[in-house]
């Protein structure tokens, strides 16, 4: 198992740029990252369907481009910038090939929600859910990696090449819109 | 509202089918295609003794082709040592042979009496038991 070799990014990357280990540490990436890439699709997607074929395109994106990631960034950087893109480029397909606007996007992620069957039962959870499908793709993105993956601002600035002061202003107006949402529901 | 992201605990509320993520890995890396620079050989040829001697062999080759040019320079100047009539042991021989060089002037050097007569002329001689009805032989001796 990943935690059992005690894997770090440093050693990964060395055995990833070898080609007689790449493909080993690779799988080793893989089982490490998955379900933080996982989540990470999934809460802008909704779908798990669609989370997992992201998540795949994902990391065939990774393996393909791996020889050219030179280690400047960490390797969870450069992961959640794939994924990130991935799970906004698909966004972006499903509006065009609906016509649909910002509006219908709200109602279709919520929808997903409502008829999503792999949750946990926990109500609160998915009202949250439904409040942060409401907020625009960006604001999402951000308020997902700080709340949910608890990320450095710093991190986030380096996935999104957005600056640490613009993060941390979305992340307080993403809190107040959903603030919003829970008053109105009372 | 602060309460609220309290009492969700950083909970997404989102599951996946059991033992999902393993079997992700696993057909995962299983679909992952052959890369060209997998099977690129990494391992160093051993080295031949042309190899080796390769770049001495260059290096002196070059040595030798800048020593000739210069050289070639050199023989072009006009002073040249290498074309010096000083430093010609055939050519400094025969200048300091006397016999050698009137007979080459006279003989070889397709000098006819007139040219003669007047290079004496240049240099201040007068031929004065010279007439045309003297019998007496040209005065070779004073020349």
């Amino acid at each position: 198992m990943a935690d059992e070799k005690q894997l770090d990014d440093k050693d990964l990357v060395a055995r990833l740029r070898d080609p007689a280990t790449c493909r080993e540490a690779f799988g080793d990436l893989i089982r490490l990252y998955s379900e933080p890439l996982y989540r990470q699709i999934r809460r802008m997607v909704q779908s798990h369907d669609d989370a997992n074929d992201l998540l795949q395109n994902s990391f065939m994106k990774a393996w393909q481009n791996i020889q050219n990631f030179r280690g400047d960034a960490k390797l969870s950087t450069w992961l959640y910038k794939i994924a990130s893109n991935e799970a906004i480029t698909h966004l972006d397909k499903e509006r065009r090939r609906g016509g649909v606007s910002l509006d219908d996007e709200e109602a279709r992620l919520a929808d997903l929600i409502a008829s999503d069957t792999n949750i946990d039962g926990d109500e609160l959870a998915q009202k949250l859910r439904e409040a942060v499908a409401t907020l625009p793709e960006k604001q999402r993105l951000v308020f997902n990696m700080r709340y949910y993956d608890e990320m450095k601002y710093e991190q986030m600035s380096e996935i999104l090449g957005t600056s640490v002061g613009a993060l941390k202003a979305s992340y307080h107006l993403a809190v107040k819109k959903i603030e919003s949402f829970f008053e109105d529901l009372d | 509202m602060k309460d609220i992201l309290d009492k969700v605990k950083h909970n997404d509320g989102m599951t996946v089918p059991e033992g999902y993520f393993e079997d992700f890995a696993s057909r995962m890396i299983a679909s992952l295609p052959q890369q060209e620079w997998e099977t690129a050989p990494t391992g160093v040829m051993p080295k031949s003794f042309w190899d080796k001697v390769r770049p001495y062999i260059y290096l002196a080759a070059m040595f030798m082709g800048v020593w000739c040019m210069m050289k070639m320079f050199d023989l072009m100047r006009p002073q040249s040592a290498g074309l010096s009539i000083d430093n010609n042991p055939v050519i400094t021989a025969a200048i300091d042979n006397d016999y050698f060089m009137s007979d080459y002037l006279i003989n070889e050097g397709n000098l006819d009496d007139y040219q003669l007569m007047d290079d004496l002329y240049e240099t201040g001689f007068t031929p004065v038991h010279y007439s045309d009805n003297d019998e007496t032989d040209f005065p070779m001796a004073e020349i």
